[in-house]
């Protein structure tokens, strides 16, 4: 199986970005969701800078997915006869790439407005992307709270429809055909 | 620093003083600190802040004659991790780069009858650009080995608290407790 999808099959590399990124942000729900809630002490304030540099790297490697679509298109998705569903799982499609965008910028733009440095990986500082400023923390960071609720209903919608669907279109992910 | 401090009864040593005017002090400022502490969950967060400059007179035959003013680094402050440096330091909470001192400037003297070597300092601190009364307790100490009465090298330890709420410095306050604790040491020698 080569990297380059074809007319009727995924390559590794489609199907390796797909992957790493399922598996990022069902992570990152459960992280997120969790740093949240915690008591915030020394023994765990580096959790967000961790949460951070994960949201960064699913970012990146959202940006490295556009640009392998324009190198090598993804197949049409499988029709399931059913009009609504085909238009439901479209509608998630684009809803993920919304908010794959939507929510890591928003947390780092909520981070940059609070006036600490955005690291990667404690290692490398990121530029702000907003003036120190309250209003915009709590403004991006209420819509970092709804994009990443509305992206948990998308994971949901999305991984029902894979394992509903009989026709392939998971094991096209899984295998390549 | 590696020297033991014992407890200097310069108040009682100065009734029978043939000084009759405050003495003036210039600070050490490489020998001394200032330290903090404040809530942070079920932890501390500690730090230091350095002694920019500080004006002491001290009268022991008067002590409310004496005066101690102390002028705080922001923009050199330490906490005990980095975000936690960078707050502190940032628009939320000191400000540094809009307001570069804190200051304390004492007005009253209180000596305490059954320890003749500690006081209560009224004065005014100055945090953010806003003024609040602070009351601290002042203790003298001299360098162990030194004679009693010797008055050439002192230190003069502050304590006491302020709100972060009544200076604005109000940054993290769901994170970070509002009473920060202050213990300031300072090295003074006797001017010529």
């Amino acid at each position: 199986m080569g990297a380059r999808n074809t007319d009727v099959s995924f390559g590794w590399v489609t199907r390796a970005l797909h992957w790493a990124m399922a598996l990022g942000v069902l992570a990152m729900l459960g992280f997120g969701s969790y740093i949240a809630r915690m008591e915030v002490g020394m023994s765990n304030i580096w959790m967000f800078g961790v949460h951070k540099s994960i949201g960064i790297v699913l970012f990146a490697l959202l940006a490295l997915r556009i640009v392998w679509h324009f190198v090598s298109p993804v197949l049409e998705s499988l029709p399931s006869g059913v009009a609504w569903k085909d238009r439901a799982a479209a509608w998630v499609h684009r809803a993920f790439y919304v908010l794959l965008i939507v929510v890591p910028l928003s947390g780092w733009i909520g981070s940059g407005a609070t006036g600490l440095d955005v690291l990667l990986f404690n290692r490398v500082t990121l530029p702000p992307l907003a003036p120190v400023s309250e209003t915009w923390e709590e403004a991006a960071f209420a819509v970092h709270f709804v994009a990443t609720k509305l992206l948990a209903l998308c994971v949901v919608l999305h991984i029902a429809g894979a394992v509903m669907r009989k026709d392939g279109t998971l094991g096209r992910m899984v295998r390549g055909v | 620093m590696k020297i033991i401090l014992a407890t200097f009864c310069l108040w009682v040593a100065a009734a029978v003083s043939v000084w009759a005017m405050p003495l003036s002090y210039a600070l050490d400022a490489g020998e001394s600190r200032v330290g903090f502490e404040v809530p942070f969950g079920p932890d501390q967060i500690t730090g230091t802040m350095p002694v920019r400059s500080a004006d002491i007179a001290l009268d022991f035959a008067q002590p409310s004659n004496s005066r101690i003013s102390v002028v705080l680094d922001v923009g050199n402050a330490q906490a005990n991790f980095p975000f936690a440096t960078q707050a502190l330091r940032g628009p939320r909470v000191l400000d540094a780069a809009a307001f570069p001192d804190i200051t304390f400037v004492s007005n009253s003297i209180e000596v305490q009858r059954d320890a003749p070597s500690k006081a209560r300092l009224g004065g005014d601190i100055t945090i953010r650009g806003v003024t609040r009364p602070i009351v601290l307790d002042v203790e003298l100490f001299r360098p162990a080995g030194r004679a009693p009465g010797e008055r050439e090298l002192l230190f003069v330890r502050l304590e006491g608290a302020v709100s972060r709420a009544a200076f604005g410095a109000t940054g993290w306050d769901d994170l970070v407790g509002d009473e920060v604790s202050l213990d300031l040491m300072l090295r003074i020698d006797l001017e010529e």
